[in-house]
């Protein structure tokens, strides 16, 4: 009884999410304003996934941007080469690097954590260069252009190039996908999960198997930074390697920490507000590498728990002054 | 040919086994992971490279590995050391963000073109060896690569001062007990350790081009190798990086496709069968 409660105010609170989000075009009129705020929800994608991994796995990676930009290149290769429209395109290229990061999941999980983060730097390096040095299928440096079929998804493929409406698109895809993860991490699985982060041996003593599990939550975060990559692709119609570039990585890193990955709201909010901060700052200094990395320090040392952790503190001394009064 | 190339494999091999001795003791007495190792080394290298404008190449390798063991030291006494009880993720993004800085600092000081540093003239010229001529620089670095990995292993294995480190990266809270005082040691290795990238950049610089990008280059290959040879490992990463210098120079000539590549499928190979690298974790 109290579950599915629960699970019917989160499905009130999605639908009141997407409709707000849906609403807020009408109400900014700046393309520059909606480009940028599509920008920053793809990217509070793709942080999501890096921010999941780190939450469910304690895995620290700054390898995703591979993720995020082969499913660019994906999509224009499966349309080449496979003849398919762009829908199936993207649900085969998803579902490909879902099955990769799997493989790739089971050898590198198990490789004790600092050595993980070196490891999937190195991984997604290699990806990096295939794409920049490939220059028959990849255009190499300069990149390749991104051709859509007329509709996609029973969409017109115009909607996914213009801010207005490509912001509703990503805005709704985010919501879904934090629907999807948040029920992920109340499951039993998410559960057990967790408790292998905590303490692997322990886990496996009381007869858990953790290497696969540990691999599947790879695998989900794989799949969500593939689907923000899509995103990115579709709005841009334009691949190149700077989308595999290990800086992505560490921004999208750097993005879920600000934010902390305790809740998934203070990660996306941290996406949010990195993105944006980024563009500001770079607009008025040259120096913003220097302030992030500061901030960057400052949080993690004196604030582990990003705003997350502020937000969720925030709530609880809320709860408690209701309860009082 | 193939000489040529395992001599190339060898220079090159060398570098990075500069570059991974100061990741390793760092790693060994701080349990840090230091991704702005490549951003030291970078630095190093611009910093010799406006000293040799000035002076000459030999007060270029001495300022920048002064300036880098300065700075190495102040980052352990004021940095590391309050950071080596906290969880090694938090180290990792700290040391993430300081590559963020630097990199700033690099970049603002002087600017996103490529630069060239000229060898010092007693090193210029080529050598008959092995049936081929072989730069003279080249062979240099061999050869300095092999003066600093053997004294840090003598010094390592013989002096009292190693014996401390070995001790310090096996057990650092035993080791205090013993009235062995820990951070004095960390800052001397961090400031070691630095100077050592310091060292690596300016002898790069007159072979490999100065460049923004240079420090993340040599930091992934450096973390290939510390990775195969397992983190924390001296011998293995010796090992790992003469290994890892060859493949690339071979790949180079045979698989030019692929040769950026094999390192990562090697490491790939060698994490299926152990994943704590071939020496496991010990200094």
């Amino acid at each position: 009884m109290k579950y599915s409660m629960q699970i019917f105010r989160a499905a009130a609170l999605v639908v009141a999410a997407g409709a707000v989000g849906a609403c807020l075009p009408l109400l900014i009129t700046s393309a520059n304003v909606l480009s940028l705020m599509t920008q920053a929800v793809i990217y509070a994608i793709g942080t999501l996934g890096v921010g999941f991994l780190l939450r469910q796995n304690g895995h620290v990676s700054f390898g995703h941007a591979a993720y995020y930009g082969l499913s660019g290149y994906g999509i224009v290769l499966c349309s080449k080469f496979l003849g398919l429209t762009t829908g199936p395109a993207i649900l085969l290229v998803i579902s490909l690097t879902g099955l990769f990061a799997f493989v790739v999941g089971l050898v590198i999980v198990r490789t004790p954590g600092i050595a993980f983060a070196m490891i999937t730097l190195a991984i997604g390096q290699v990806f990096y260069i295939l794409m920049a040095k490939a220059r028959g299928f990849t255009g190499g440096v300069d990149g390749l252009v991104v051709e859509m079929s007329e509709k996609i998804f029973g969409l017109s493929s115009n909607l996914f190039g213009k801010p207005g409406s490509m912001f509703v698109v990503c805005w709704l895809t985010l919501v879904l996908v934090v629907f999807l993860l948040s029920l992920l991490i109340r499951s039993r699985f998410g559960a057990l999960t967790e408790a292998i982060r905590e303490n692997e041996e322990r886990a496996r003593f009381i007869g858990y198997k953790t290497v696969v599990p540990r691999a599947a939550i790879y695998t989900v975060s794989a799949m969500v930074c593939a689907l923000a990559g899509t995103l990115s692709s579709l709005y841009s119609a334009f691949v190149s390697p700077d989308s595999l570039h290990w800086s992505l990585s560490g921004s999208l890193l750097v993005a879920s920490l600000l934010g902390g990955t305790s809740l998934l709201s203070g990660t996306v909010i941290g996406a949010a507000v990195y993105f944006l901060l980024k563009d500001v700052l770079s607009e008025v200094t040259t120096h913003w590498m220097s302030i992030i990395g500061v901030c960057l320090i400052a949080v993690i040392v004196f604030w582990p728990e990003g705003i997350a952790g502020g937000l969720s503190r925030g709530a609880r001394k809320l709860r408690a002054l209701a309860g009082r009064s | 040919m193939i000489t040529l190339q395992v001599l190339n494999g060898l220079v090159y091999g060398s570098l990075l086994m500069i570059m991974t001795s100061g990741l390793v003791l760092i790693y060994g007495l701080r349990r840090i992971v230091n991704f702005a190792h490549g951003s030291l080394y970078m630095l190093g290298a611009y910093v010799g490279y406006t000293v040799s404008l000035y002076l000459n190449p030999w007060a270029a390798l001495a300022a920048s590995a002064l300036v880098l063991a300065v700075g190495g030291f102040l980052l352990d006494r004021y940095g590391f050391r309050y950071l080596q009880d906290r969880d090694p993720l938090t180290t990792v993004i700290v040391t993430y963000g300081l590559l963020l800085i630097l990199e700033d600092i690099v970049q603002s000081f002087w600017g996103k073109t490529n630069y060239t540093m000229d060898a010092p003239g007693i090193l210029r010229g080529s050598v008959e060896m092995f049936c081929t001529s072989f730069p003279f620089y080249r062979l240099s670095i061999i050869i300095a690569g092999a003066v600093i990995t053997g004294g840090l292993m003598l010094w390592l294995r013989w002096s009292r001062m190693g014996l401390f480190i070995r001790a310090a990266s096996t057990d650092p809270v035993t080791t205090a007990m013993q009235g062995v005082n820990t951070d004095r040691i960390s800052g001397g290795v961090v400031a070691l350790g630095a100077a050592l990238a310091g060292i690596a950049g300016v002898i790069a610089a007159p072979f490999l081009s100065l460049s923004p990008t240079m420090g993340s280059d040599i930091l992934i290959d450096s973390f290939v190798v510390v990775v195969i040879g397992g983190l924390g490992s001296f011998g293995g990463a010796f090992i790992a990086a003469m290994v890892v210098g060859q493949i690339q120079t071979l790949g180079a000539v045979y698989l030019p496709e692929f040769a950026s590549l094999l390192p990562f499928c090697l490491m790939l190979a060698i994490l299926i069968g152990k994943p704590s690298g071939i020496a496991g974790s010990r200094v």
